[in-house]
């Protein structure tokens, strides 16, 4: 009974934002405690919603759910193209839901605290939050692609809200709207793919319900080079969302806003839009295994290069912003190598290559739902630490430990749940990723595989970065002496801000454990007489990959390099007997410099972006003022003969006026003697 | 002499009205605007009740009487509604009214000022509802007369010369488009009997004669007539001048109606009745609707002047139209035409913002303005609204314009079988958030500037937060609930006619 009203999950965070937009003002705490209340009604009806979905066997078996109104059609006759409103649920969308509006819960608790001194702006705020939770929720609740892509715009407004939050009235405005705009447009750039994608699978599938173009016998029946274009534009509009190579560049800068929404919205939820899209899509991306090699490869990629650039920033936020970066390039590392060995799968019809390559899906999914906890963890706790310090910069920070006990403490647990320290959260789906892209590399028949070996080799070395550079962030902020703005900090955050924190490191600790439970039965997806079943069936029991995971040799290798690189980090940053000086020549080192300007990707996209715009724009305008406007001046100027046509125009002179109109009759007669004469030629 | 009269008194209630209002003069100036204001909101009732009550695809209110009728000669007064002029009447109602709301500070010479206002209104029911070739181009020249008064009596420093630049480029082009009408009733007497008759019915009746040669001809006088007034490029240049000194009022008509009459145009006479002509015309079309799209979006970042950047938007966004023409598919008339009325209604609300700015910040020019978001939080919402909007953002109205209209292009494209043209509309997207975001940003966000003066600058009044919210409220309506207008726009199918 509570599945038929999981749309209230939507509308109850929108009823919250008009309640709050309209009447903020005159409420306590700028409405905050209405968004609060929302988010966690919506938490609990698909909480609810999620256990009779699993339980119910009438949705277990078929492994969806959904529902749909017609709402409007484009068009007439044969392509006509009936949008409809409604929801789909499947144990995806169930996870999505769970704990994008749980994680959203906490985060607008901390904000009562966090954003407690911002006044009449609280108004504003807690609005464009609630209305960002009605697009996550209708994003991964939607049943058809035209109304996922319609609130998956709607978390891209509010991003680009939230980013620009002080892009006015603050010291910083100008950096902090350019911001915004950056992560707008280059969203945006990956959602006009996501549309070219959406018409092109229209056009192979006549229609975009997920339930008609994810039915296997529709797409075998598709032309395959469509529907690897289609792929690829999808992907496209997932590179944009989840910040991946090369679209990867505004993220970092995103981290304007406010901690709360860089914790929400640049972290937890809106960034993994991209990767349920993908997942959401498996169906239809594993028609292609090249396709997936594509994926997996910008997956494998990004996690590497975006770890680089963690390693020596200063500033707390941004080492979070690339790490989760690096993360996300995980997710879409499982999916491409999951995929790839599914397509594979596919093509010669074994069922053993499809086995292992739904377990690329089953450790995305809990990647995904695991690095929301720890990153939302990491990004309210360091949140704790600017609020109390007032300073992004770690060099400024350290020996914080003592002051703010139980930030320091719930930090240092989802700090080890990112590194993968065994048994945390972070470690079984970090190793199941890695797991994966070594299952491509060995149990695919085909050339191509030799890329994951390598990909799988970045994989290793990112986790190894990782450690290090999440211990080095830990380290530096709140063990060792306390320098500047560490000396004069506020203490231990108010309980509101504390209780998120603590909450979410429980999960950062425990969720992996949701494998002993028979997570990876739920979250899989099959191929089954070709019927695509999202999960749904508790099948076999999570012992399975657990085993397969301790019997791998390769999972004690990174078991190993993580121990290392958190030793390492420690002597760097926590005792001081090794100087990392020592490695980089103190910061002058070639790949230093490299890396602490971000690859010089920025600069390159600003040159190309400028050129490209502005610099043709300005061409644009300069053709338009002299060429054309030029030529049409210089006309009125020889038909008036030799008189400036604008300064006589300009006196209002009735005579020049009526001389144009007169000219203009008679060379219009002219030109229709002409045609006249034409057309009887040619009669 | 047969029919309904709602029609005719549409076009009369507001030709009256003018009339009145222009003999309010000096000291009775203050009711002129009231006078007018009713008069407007007359005429949406009347709108509003043809749409609501009765059955108007079925010529419930067509309205006929004869004019000059002689042996050899027949033109008649015709007007019909349908779904394709039943929206553009609504609008031109719609917004006249708040226009003259928002409009309600004007007092300088008041009484004309409305009285041209409502006499554009007479000349847009008009070209709206005429079914008569001559009734349809003196409705046509009605429209270009009281404009050009509006934009050099009300407008801004170098008015003489936008307003000749408009009468001079849109007069010329109409002229072009007279002999095509000529055209069109002498070919067609050949069939009717050798009776000149101007009625857009006779006409039809023989169109189906013409041959290929004279309809490509044909098709070029019309359509060369109607793309100067939609403007297409390159013939758009009057088109940033005469907004950037157009007063507020004459900039919203402007560009939520009169625009419209181009594209109106092509589709009622062009493609109606020069089928054969229109196959070979379409990638004339498409090419420059695609070429308007890019080169409007691309003018619009180089732009300083807030207004004219929205200028070179709606030359964008017809662009859009004029693709969307060219498919010569259901969904492609049915998306321009749905484009056209998502356009009218985010143009009228573009210009009402930033021609606000213009007379109550004081100037304009983008680089002058900066942070005005903490000083004007109204103002701010309102442009970053109606920006939002124009953009296509999902949820508001121009969302499904631009959606429809790429879902037709794609169509279109396949049977071609060259979708990589995709990219250019794709293209004309990005830019278009490109620079209405460029645009907040240096106008709306970072520090207050202290180039101009703003300290006695104060945000809309209530009166203009109305007109924009009902603005803002039918863009969020139309856009949750596209069928709103899809519904009237369906009960005309163009390529059955065909």
């Amino acid at each position: 009974m509570f599945v038929e009203y999981v749309w209230l999950t939507v509308l109850i965070p929108l009823l919250c934002f008009v309640i709050v937009g309209a009447l903020g003002t005159r409420i306590r705490h700028g409405g905050g405690l209405i968004t609060v209340a929302g988010a966690a009604c919506s938490f609990i009806i698909a909480l609810l919603a999620s256990y009779e979905f699993f339980t119910s066997s009438d949705y277990s078996e078929v492994g969806y759910v959904t529902e749909s109104l017609e709402w409007f059609t484009v068009g007439f006759g044969s392509t006509s193209f009936t949008i409809s409103i409604g929801y789909y649920l499947d144990s995806l969308s169930c996870l999505i839901m769970m704990f994008a509006s749980f994680i959203s819960t906490l985060i607008f608790v901390y904000s009562l605290g966090y954003m407690g001194d911002q006044g009449i702006k609280k108004r504003r705020y807690f609005a464009e939050v609630a209305l960002f939770l009605t697009g996550m929720i209708g994003c991964v609740t939607a049943s058809n692609m035209v109304q996922m892509f319609i609130f998956w715009e709607i978390m891209g407004l509010c991003s680009y809200l939230l980013i620009g939050f002080w892009g006015f009235g603050h010291p910083e405005a100008k950096q902090k709207a350019s911001a915004a705009k950056k992560a707008f447009l280059v969203t945006r750039a990956g959602d006009v793919c996501l549309m070219g994608g959406m018409f092109v699978l229209f056009f192979e599938m006549g229609s975009l319900d997920y339930v008609t173009i994810f039915n296997g016998a529709n797409l075998a029946a598709a032309d395959p080079e469509m529907l690897a274009l289609a792929s690829l534009l999808i992907f496209g509009g997932a590179i944009g969302k989840s910040a991946q190579f090369p679209l990867l560049d505004w993220l970092p800068d995103a981290m304007a806003g406010p901690t709360t929404v860089s914790a929400l919205i640049h972290a937890a939820t809106m960034v993994k839009a991209g990767v349920y899209i993908v997942a959401r899509c498996f169906p239809l991306f594993c028609m292609n295994s090249e396709v997936m090699l594509f994926v997996a490869i910008i997956g494998g990629v990004t996690a590497f290069f975006t770890a680089t650039m963690a390693m020596n920033n200063f500033n707390i936020k941004k080492v979070l912003a690339y790490s989760t970066l690096s993360q996300l390039g995980y997710m879409f590392l499982a999916l491409g190598a999951g995929g790839y060995l599914f397509a594979l799968g596919i093509e010669e019809g074994s069922e053993e290559l499809m086995a292992a390559g739904a377990l690329g899906y089953t450790a995305a999914t809990l990647h995904m739902a695991n690095h929301a906890f720890f990153k939302a963890c990491l990004f309210l706790g360091s949140g704790s630490v600017i609020h109390s310090t007032g300073t992004e910069d770690m060099r400024l920070m350290g020996g914080l430990g003592r002051k703010m006990p139980i930030t320091s403490i719930t930090m240092l647990i989802a700090t080890l749940s990112i590194a993968g320290f065994p048994f945390f959260a972070g470690f079984w789906s970090k190793d199941l990723v890695l797991d994966v892209a070594m299952d491509a590399f060995k149990d695919a028949a085909d050339p191509t595989c030799y890329v994951f070996i390598l990909l799988w080799f970045l994989g290793v070395v990112t986790a190894f970065m990782t450690a290090f550079y999440m211990f080095r962030l830990w380290f530096m902020t709140f063990s060792g002496k306390a320098r500047e703005n560490a000396e004069h900090c506020h203490g231990e955050s108010p309980r509101s801000m504390a209780l998120p924190l603590v909450v979410l490191s429980v999960f950062a600790l425990a969720f992996g454990f949701v494998l002993l439970i028979g997570y990876d039965g739920i979250f899989t997806i099959e191929l089954v007489a070709g019927n695509w079943i999202v999960g749904g069936q508790a099948g076999e029991p999570g012992f399975h990959w657990i085993e397969h995971l301790f019997t791998n040799p390769y999972t004690y290798l990174t078991i190993v390099l993580v121990l290392v690189s958190i030793s390492l980090a420690y002597l760097m940053y926590s005792r001081g007997s090794v100087n990392p000086g020592k490695f980089n020549k103190d910061g002058q080192s070639l790949l230093y410099r490299v890396i602490a300007n971000r690859w010089y990707l920025p600069e390159i996209y600003d040159q190309t972006s400028w050129k490209l715009g502005y610099g043709v724009a300005k061409c644009v305008d300069y053709f338009d003022r002299n060429i054309i406007d030029g030529s049409v001046n210089g006309l009125a100027n020889a038909v008036i003969g030799g008189g400036d046509a604008v300064s006589k125009a300009q006196d209002g002179n009735v005579h020049t006026y009526s001389a144009v109109v007169i000219l203009g009759i008679v060379l219009l007669f002219a030109v229709a003697a002409a045609l006249v004469i034409f057309y009887g030629v040619i009669a | 002499m047969s029919g309904s009269l709602i029609v005719p008194l549409i076009i009369l209630i507001p030709l009256i009205g003018a009339i009145i209002t222009m003999f309010l003069s000096g000291s009775k100036a203050r009711y002129a605007w009231i006078v007018s204001t009713a008069v407007a909101a007359a005429d949406l009732v009347l709108c509003v009740f043809m749409m609501v009550v009765g059955d108007y695809a079925a010529g419930d209110y067509d309205f006929c009487a004869s004019w000059i009728d002689t042996a050899g000669l027949k033109m008649s007064l015709i007007f019909t509604v349908d779904g394709l002029s039943i929206l553009m009447l609504f609008l031109t109602a719609f917004l006249e009214v708040l226009v003259m709301v928002f409009s309600y500070k004007e007092r300088d010479q008041a009484n004309k000022f409305f009285a041209l206002l409502l006499l554009i209104e007479v000349g847009l029911m008009g070209v709206y509802t005429a079914a008569d070739y001559f009734l349809f181009y003196i409705m046509w020249e009605i429209t270009l007369i009281p404009m050009y008064f509006l934009i050099s009596w009300y407008g801004g420093p170098r008015r003489h010369y936008s307003a000749i630049k408009f009468f001079i480029y849109t007069h010329v082009a109409s002229l072009v488009m007279l002999i095509g009408i000529f055209a069109l009733a002498f070919e067609a007497a050949a069939v009717n009997g050798g009776v000149v008759d101007f009625s857009f019915e006779a006409i039809k009746h023989a169109a189906g004669f013409f041959d290929e040669v004279f309809q490509v001809v044909v098709f070029g006088l019309l359509f060369f007539g109607f793309l100067v007034k939609m403007p297409a490029v390159p013939f758009h240049t009057w088109l940033p001048d005469a907004h950037t000194e157009a007063p507020t009022a004459g900039s919203v008509l402007l560009a939520g109606v009169m625009l419209k009459m181009g594209s109106y145009g092509i589709i009622r006479i062009n493609l109606e009745v020069l089928p054969l002509g229109a196959a070979d015309w379409q990638w004339v079309l498409i090419i420059m609707g695609i070429l308007a799209a890019v080169y409007g979006a691309y003018a619009c970042i180089a732009q300083r002047d807030l207004k004219k950047m929205v200028a070179y938007s709606s030359i964008s966004h017809m662009g859009l139209v004029m693709m969307a023409m060219g498919f010569l598919s259901d969904i492609g008339i049915q998306f321009a035409v749905f484009q056209m009325f998502a356009h009218g209604l985010i143009s009228a609300m573009l210009f009402m913002v930033c021609g606000w700015a213009g007379h109550s910040v004081g100037t304009r020019e983008i680089p002058l303005l900066g942070g005005l978001a903490s000083k004007l939080p109204k103002f701010a919402g309102m442009m970053m609204f109606c920006f939002m909007a124009s953009l296509g953002l999902p949820g508001l109205i121009g969302f499904w314009g631009e959606f429809g209209i790429i879902f037709g292009f794609y169509e279109f494209l396949v049977d071609e079988n060259m979708i990589y043209l995709l990219v250019f509309s794709l293209l004309s997207l990005l830019l278009t958030a490109g620079y209405y975001l460029w645009a907040m940003q240096r106008t709306l966000f970072g520090d207050l500037t202290e180039k101009i003066d703003l300290s006695h600058v104060h945000d809309f009044n209530r009166v203009e937060m109305v007109c924009l919210c009902v603005l803002a409220a039918a863009i969020v309506a139309y856009g949750l609930w596209p069928d709103l207008a899809l519904s009237f726009i369906d009960t005309y199918y163009l390529i059955g006619v065909i």
